[in-house]
């Protein structure tokens, strides 16, 4: 069984009924290594569709729940269960609950800094003291606001006062928290999230290869949230020293936001900011700021340091693109695609209204861009099968375009694995117009092919 | 990927129950076990498939059963129209399996513990009826269909599933219209299946309660036991366990007599 990751949270759901040995049934060691590699910041087991479970049938989880934040420093735990599953969970385990447990997965969001709706207003009760202290800091640092109830009756008063609150949390524990550098998109700003003590061990915990191609991909405002930060040591300073000079040959901006000097070398600041790294005291200061948003690169991307060629070997492999993209199209929308044209130039879209995009890179073995542009009407045709109703709700369609490229990029990595070429693929991007793509392509050559499904025109553009 | 017309050539391409079948569910219908052997007895492959079946231990026999009139005997006339019906429904199962990681032994030992169990179930809610026994061989149809339908896309299925929690019958019903339980009914259909049997599989998927009281019962507890089967390790390693989605809820009524009835501890 493999985990769905949605917005850096990878969600595991068994059906049925959960035993000895089910539960080892579920996880073989290449799932367990495929959680791993996924890099998600959160890894949950649902137990929504679980009617019966023992702890002999939590083990197997719990075990991979161990191995995954070993590698991956991220927080784990089960979730989506109600008030009897959470008293039989923590009888069994009782001082051995390392994990963590959230009523829902939509309050295990809440406690991801990956979460891109933040502000709201949560009412949190736990029967310890600490637990009720520790979720609400948490939540305070992921940008909600929590109100503690401080006993039962407290709280069941509150949650009888209609429409107070966003979220309320209840039979929720958190185990030990991930450490991991989250991340979440922001627009086009890619926003990390720092925390505690930072030395050489962010080396580790910071995805290099993620950052680098979001470079790659034409992403040019990074901000990390150093809200949590406590202090930083000099192999800190020089890896974000390092990080700012590599961005700076793509025209990236790197800002710190809510970096407080209190307990770090005051000269660390000077030595940071000569490498080019802004600071500011509020997210805000910089999300709320069109201006500055557009003067720090945030939506005007071009891209200054790649200007590579398209080479023999991604033209070689042309057809396992197409193969891919066609083939997924086609599964999603049940029409037939054809060819009408390839071409070897800079991007052209004859007509704009109507339209948006969408583009995911991949790295390894070979590298580039694959770009879609779809007329709406077809990107929201596609994405029907994984929404299960038509929308016109263009935010949902532009986040299901995403899935749907995530697609398109899992075909490839295993059309090319077939060939042994091996190929990581990053978080796909969606721009809602075709002037915000052309920001980050029209300089660059690629081969252009354009396809007819049904009558509708849509354009497949493969770059470097 | 899956249109209207695939399923269309699909349900075409179902032969129609065999002459001896026929007879032989004929005879049982009118309670003729002797007839009812005799008509078996021409049809090779089915006394294979009710000797394999019957000799499996889940049907507890000391000794090994290998005639036909022995094996109708031993059953009566209900169990042994719900073995011929589970004949039936093997006649579509693929001599290999792709999607799923099944052979014919395991997919034989599903039917054989689904049917044993079904027995189970009706006996504690006090039903003696055959079409409701032989109601169960249809369940595993949506199996084969989901074989049938799916096996050439088993990477695009995969890779869809990676970014999205999507069982194979509402990709299906997304995709055509049409989802793996109404094509069972139209297989039972085409076999001439008693109509009880149609209702109670299509309210088995826990998406389509019908609108009678009895049939939802039933429709609930096939659900759950089949989610219970499909729970065995086996099973999920052959990765049957998500094919369709689990209503939990839709069976909240009944788990805990259902816990009794399986002896869950």
């Amino acid at each position: 069984m493999r985990a769905v990751v949605k917005n850096g949270v990878g969600i595991f759901t068994p059906q049925g009924f959960l035993d000895g040995s089910s539960g080892n049934a579920f996880l073989s060691i290449d799932d367990i290594n495929a959680t791993i590699s996924q890099n998600a910041d959160m890894v949950l087991v649902s137990l929504k569709k679980v009617i019966f479970f023992n702890r002999n049938g939590l083990d197997s989880f719990v075990k991979m729940f161990q191995k995954v934040r070993t590698s991956n420093h991220c927080t784990v735990g089960f979730c989506d269960y109600n008030t009897k599953k959470y008293t039989a969970i923590v009888n069994f385990y009782k001082n051995d609950l390392t994990f963590s447990l959230f009523q829902s997965q939509e309050i295990a969001t809440l406690f991801s800094a990956s979460y891109k709706n933040q502000n709201k207003n949560v009412l949190l009760y736990n029967a310890d003291k600490s637990q009720r202290a520790a979720m609400a800091i948490e939540l305070h640092d992921n940008g909600h606001n929590p109100i503690i109830a401080q006993t039962e009756k407290e709280f069941n008063e509150k949650v009888d006062v209609e429409n107070a609150y966003d979220v309320i949390i209840k039979d929720t524990f958190l185990g030990q928290m991930g450490q991991k550098v989250a991340t979440r998109v922001t627009g086009n700003a890619i926003i990390y999230t720092i925390s505690s003590f930072l030395d050489a061990e962010i080396g580790n915990t910071f995805n290099i290869a993620y950052h680098n191609n979001s470079l790659n991909v034409g992403f040019r405002l990074f901000i990390f949230d150093a809200y949590k930060v406590i202090s930083m040591n000099v192999h800190a300073l020089n890896f974000f020293s390092k990080l700012a000079t590599g961005g700076a040959e793509y025209n990236a901006s790197i800002c710190f936001v809510g970096m407080s000097f209190d307990k770090t070398p005051k000269e660390f600041k000077e030595n940071l900011e000569d490498s080019g790294i802004m600071f500011f005291n509020q997210m805000d200061d910089i999300l709320q700021d069109k201006d500055l948003l557009e003067e720090l690169g945030a939506s005007s991307a071009a891209n200054i340091k790649d200007k590579r060629a398209i080479n023999k070997v991604t033209i070689t492999e042309l057809p396992n693109f197409i193969d891919a993209t066609v083939g997924t199209i086609e599964m999603m929308t049940n029409s037939k695609a054809v060819k009408e044209a390839v071409q070897i130039n800079k991007i052209a879209i004859d007509k704009k209204e109507d339209k948006i995009a969408s583009s995911i890179g991949f790295y390894g073995d070979m590298d580039g861009m694959v770009i879609l542009v779809f007329p709406t009407g077809i990107a929201k045709k596609a994405c029907e099968l994984l929404i299960g109703e038509e929308t016109d709700d263009k935010e949902l369609i532009l986040d299901t375009l995403a899935e749907l490229v995530n697609i398109v990029g899992g075909k490839v990595k295993t059309l090319l694995s077939d060939e042994n070429i091996s190929v990581d693929i990053t978080l796909p991007r969606t721009y809602p117009d075709i002037d915000s793509l052309l920001e980050i392509v029209q300089e660059k050559k690629g081969v252009q092919v354009d396809l007819a499904f049904n009558d509708d025109k849509f354009l497949f553009f493969l770059t470097r | 990927m899956i249109t209207k017309e695939t399923i269309d050539n699909f349900i075409d391409k179902i032969p129609p129950a065999p002459h001896a079948l026929k007879e032989t569910l004929m005879h049982l219908n009118a309670e003729d076990l002797t007839k009812a052997a005799k008509s078996a007895a021409q049809d090779r492959a089915l006394n294979n498939y009710l000797k394999v079946l019957v000799n499996k231990p889940i049907y507890g026999f000391r000794n090994e059963v290998s005639e036909v009139s022995q094996i109708f005997g031993i059953l009566g006339v209900n169990r042994s129209q719900q073995a011929v019906y589970n004949y039936m429904t093997t006649l579509l199962s693929p001599s290999k399996w792709v999607l799923f990681k099944l052979n014919r032994v395991l997919f034989y030992n599903l039917q054989a513990e689904l049917s044993v169990k079904w027995q189970k179930i009706l006996k504690h809610l006090n039903i003696e009826d055959k079409d409701l026994l032989s109601s169960i061989s249809l369940l595993p149809a949506s199996i084969i269909v989901s074989e049938a339908l799916f096996n050439d896309k088993k990477k695009d299925i995969e890779i869809l599933r990676s970014v999205n929690a999507i069982d194979l019958n509402t990709i299906l019903k997304r995709l055509s219209g049409l989802d793996l339980f109404d094509i069972c009914e139209q297989i039972a259909l085409k076999w001439e299946m008693p109509q009880q049997i149609v209702k109670i599989i299509q309210s088995s998927s826990g998406t389509k309660p019908s609108q009678d009281e009895e049939i939802d019962k039933l429709g609930k507890w096939m659900h759950l036991l089949l989610f219970y089967t499909l729970s065995q390790p086996q099973y999920i390693e052959a990765q049957l366990n998500d094919f369709i989605d689990f209503q939990v809820e839709y069976v909240g009524d009944i788990y805990e007599d259902f816990e009794q009835v399986m002896e869950i501890s």
